[in-house]
């Protein structure tokens, strides 16, 4: 328990919505806990209470044995006893300072020798070079946000908190920065608690995943876990994505990539990350299935397999099937019984390579 | 011109607007960011010098300060003389008077000042005080300037206040207003009117200012 940041509390509003929270988290390295909800759930709250920005209703906050807030004690350490790093969704520069200025800003009490070795080192961790007299306005969208990280990072927090972290950038850039921010995290021996509602995002920056719905958390696992087994239907709408499966690149062929699930190979548009391994994500929606074996084993991305479970929800039914690894495709009910859909059926389930996202893990 | 009323006028704005300007800030960060639910008597308080009467406003001061007074015989006991009718009794009332002139764009000012950037400052390990100086304060400069200078020039320009509380003592109370009062008594017009077009010209040039300051800070102060 010691070694641990332990957060077990709850925040009412005026006898309204509360919010719920259970998370533990190693201390002195790098983990990566996602907090993952729609918009609404209460993370920000909790990111913010993690913080002492905002004061719980009720339960206990402890940082390795520190206590940060305890409702009964009635102790709430301020935000500046803390030493977390907390990067806000807008990253909120200091727009009367510049890059330099907004970096050194929490490092005023540093002698000056060691102030501009540690801006110095933030500049090239964060390839900032160039940038030091600019003002956080002539800066774009991936820079103001290195300019955050780096005045975060300035006075070596032990938890880092960041509030949607990447969704104030436009695509394109989203994607190169998502890669970098997972480096720099890796190489931080620091726990970090991350806010998304994007579940690529969330399984690109994760080391574990807790669901948020309804105020509550609902799943906390691995990112492959939570998103290929949620607990419950509640979790499954909450993620959106019925399949993720890891996987490793074999061979690059075109501008397609096979890659090794399980027992199964399949195909995907080649990824714009390098490395071996990902995450293979298919919508359950992207999967059509038709009765017995594959017309031909060389076809691609026709997935000979069983039948294990049909769920019908709503207008649709949701089946999963053991093709070498756990698939679930989405019929109409019509469907299902024109298939005659049963456990243990023998089917051929056919994805699209277009339709197979990859995440790098 | 009577120049040692216009010296004496001159001294008294400026140190009330100095005085203001050290007072006005913590009552406008309180009334920013306080959440108490009375904190509406107290921002009506503030504002109370806009629509009183400046004779109301000044009787009260001439009682509060009187020798009869716990003030005013407090202020006689340490000092050696009374507060009343002398400069330091004005430039109370003075302060008085001029309060919503600072505070009111004090605390725009500063509730314009985005709360996320006082808070970064906080989880950077900046203490509030620290945060004040480093954030707000920098980041509302021209509503602080509007509201220094506008007390400056609203003191410059008072009139009841001052009959009431400062009497008419020449080089002490008398100001640039009472000057003109007294001019147009005694029926010497081109005195009057040339000290009436000395208040009117520095008025105008002062507002000027704080109007130009409002549309660009950063064109008239040298900051990069």
């Amino acid at each position: 328990m010691a070694d641990e940041v332990t957060a077990e509390f709850e925040k009412t509003y005026g006898g309204r919505a509360s919010i719920h929270a259970a998370l533990h988290l190693p201390v002195g390295r790098s983990h990566v806990l996602v907090l993952f909800g729609a918009s609404g759930a209460g993370k920000t709250t909790i990111l913010r209470c993690l913080a002492g920005l905002e004061r719980p209703t009720r339960g206990r906050i402890a940082f390795a044995g520190e206590t940060w807030f305890d409702a009964e004690a009635g102790v709430q350490t301020p935000p500046q006893a803390r030493a977390v790093g907390y990067l806000f969704q807008d990253y909120a520069l200091f727009p009367h300072l510049t890059v330099a200025g907004n970096i050194a800003y929490a490092l005023q009490d540093a002698d000056r020798g060691e102030r501009e070795a540690r801006v110095r080192e933030l500049f090239r961790l964060l390839r900032l070079e160039g940038l030091e007299d600019r003002r956080p306005d002539q800066l774009s969208g991936g820079q103001q946000q290195r300019v955050a990280l780096a005045r975060v990072l300035a006075r070596r927090p032990r938890l880092l908190l960041l509030d949607e972290p990447l969704s104030a950038l436009d695509a394109p850039t989203r994607e190169q920065v998502r890669g970098e921010l997972r480096g720099l995290l890796r190489g931080q021996r620091v726990p970090t608690v991350c806010v998304t509602h994007d579940w690529v995002e969330a399984l690109a920056l994760a080391d574990e995943v807790a669901v948020l719905g309804g105020g509550r958390v609902l799943q906390v696992g691995s990112p492959d876990e939570v998103f290929s087994r949620p607990a419950d239907a509640e979790v499954a709408a909450i993620v959106g994505v019925e399949t993720v499966v890891p996987g490793r690149v074999v061979e690059r062929k075109d501008d397609l990539a096979a890659l090794d699930v399980g027992k199964a190979r399949l195909w995907a548009v080649e990824p714009s990350g390098r490395g071996e391994n990902f995450y293979l994500c298919i919508r359950a929606e992207d999967v059509t299935l038709e009765i017995g074996a594959p017309p031909g084993s060389s076809a691609r991305n026709h997935l000979a397999g069983k039948v294990m479970e049909v769920r019908p929800a709503g207008p649709v039914s949701r089946v999963a099937v053991d093709c070498g690894f756990s698939l679930t495709a989405l019929v109409t009910r019509q469907a299902a019984r024109d298939l005659t859909l049963k456990p243990g059926t023998p089917v051929t389930a056919t994805v699209k390579a277009s339709a197979v996202h990859l995440v790098p893990r | 011109m009577n120049w040692t009323a216009i010296l004496l006028t001159l001294k008294l704005a400026a140190l009330t607007a100095v005085i203001l300007l050290v007072v006005g800030m913590p009552i406008a960060y309180w009334l920013t960011y306080s959440r108490r639910r009375w904190k509406f008597l107290a921002e009506s308080v503030v504002a109370l010098p806009l629509v009183l009467p400046p004779t109301v406003l000044g009787f009260y001061v001439l009682v509060a300060i009187g020798p009869k007074s716990p003030i005013g015989h407090w202020y006689e006991a340490i000092v050696g003389h009374p507060l009343v009718f002398t400069f330091e009794g004005l430039l109370l009332a003075s302060v008085l008077y001029s309060l919503p002139f600072a505070v009111q764009p004090f605390t725009a000012a500063f509730g314009a000042v985005d709360p996320k950037l006082i808070e970064a400052s906080w989880t950077l390990g900046v203490s509030k005080l620290a945060t004040f100086f480093r954030v707000t304060i920098p980041l509302s400069l021209a509503g602080v300037v509007t509201g220094v200078v506008l007390s400056f020039a609203h003191t410059m320009g008072e009139f009841g206040v001052v009959l009431m509380v400062g009497g008419n003592i020449e080089g002490v109370t008398r100001t640039v207003s009472i000057d003109i009062y007294d001019e147009v008594q005694a029926l010497n017009y081109a005195a009057a009117g040339q000290t009436a077009l000395f208040l009117l010209v520095v008025s105008f040039l002062i507002l000027s200012v704080v109007y130009a300051l409002n549309r660009n800070l950063w064109a008239v102060w040298p900051m990069k």
